[in-house]
């Protein structure tokens, strides 16, 4: 019996209280040349200090949480609080030292430098 | 009185509950498989709230990538267009690897439950998201009438 009260007790916090946050892939776009990897990431409505971008053994996070507060009555929603997460694999040869990240209008766009061994290098032939 | 209007929250927050575990089933089906370009074709409207708080609306849309330069609002009566353009970032003398992000430009157009008055209009640029304050036209807003 005290085992039901419980069950319709959760329930009803669970509804009211504890929405869960929808994890979501943002959309990016990646460009390399010799010297770095570039990657764009769309975040719309995330905070500078709500991303995270994390290189650990070759593999890269990015992640943003968005809060938006609600105000009124809601005529229509079609987006709300959201937790962007993606994960990539980077070659180990990114300078992880030098990554760099800049967040404007809601893009991240993020640096992701070449250590220097992994540089292509041109070889000059000699004349003897 | 009250106890009707939390009824009515709760009720709403089952449906966000419910919206949200949809979009968890879409979103891993969508992760799972390259999104195919007529999608994002398909996408490149952006997502919009409304809200209405009595005296004003207001309107946020999701515009990553846009600066203020290049988006433009019209009003006209109850009649709401949100347009904006922009030259696509990419760099030049880069391999292009992978490009998802596909909006440079879009044009969406609303009809809002009333009247708002277009002089008093303002709208804000912040981290990707366009915030619209709209305020309602004076005889759209509520008034409040005394019983004698």
């Amino acid at each position: 019996m005290s085992d039901e009260k419980e069950l319709v007790k959760s329930e009803k916090d669970m509804v009211e209280k504890s929405r869960p946050i929808p994890t979501v892939t943002p959309v990016v776009d990646i460009y390399e040349n010799d010297d770095e990897i570039l990657l764009h990431a769309d975040m719309p409505g995330v905070e500078k200090d709500k991303i995270t971008v994390n290189v650990d053994n070759g593999t890269l996070t990015i992640t943003g949480v968005r809060e938006i507060e609600t105000k009124g009555v809601a005529t229509w929603e079609e987006f709300g609080n959201v937790e962007y997460k993606r994960n990539f694999s980077v070659p180990q040869t990114i300078d992880v030292s030098k990554v760099d990240a800049e967040l404007k209008d809601g893009v991240l766009r993020l640096h992701l430098p070449k250590s220097e061994a992994a540089k292509p290098r041109q070889i000059e032939i000699k004349t003897g | 009185m009250w106890s009707k209007l939390s009824d009515i929250d709760r009720m709403f927050n089952a449906m966000n509950l419910l919206q949200s575990r949809m979009d968890n089933i879409f979103g891993d089906y969508s992760t799972s498989r390259p999104i195919p370009a007529a999608w994002i074709a398909a996408e490149s409207m952006p997502k919009t709230n409304l809200s209405d708080l009595g005296d004003h609306f207001e309107v946020v849309a999701e515009v990553p990538g846009f600066a203020k330069e290049s988006l433009n609002i019209k009003i006209q009566g109850n009649y709401l267009e949100i347009s904006g353009t922009y030259e696509k970032d990419a760099p030049e003398g880069y391999a292009v690897h992978r490009v998802e992000r596909g909006t440079t430009s879009f044009n969406r157009s609303f009809t809002l439950p009333s009247d708002v008055d277009p002089e008093k209009v303002e709208a804000a640029l912040k981290n990707g998201l366009l915030e619209l304050t709209l305020p309602k036209a004076e005889a759209a807003k509520p008034k409040q009438i005394t019983v004698k």
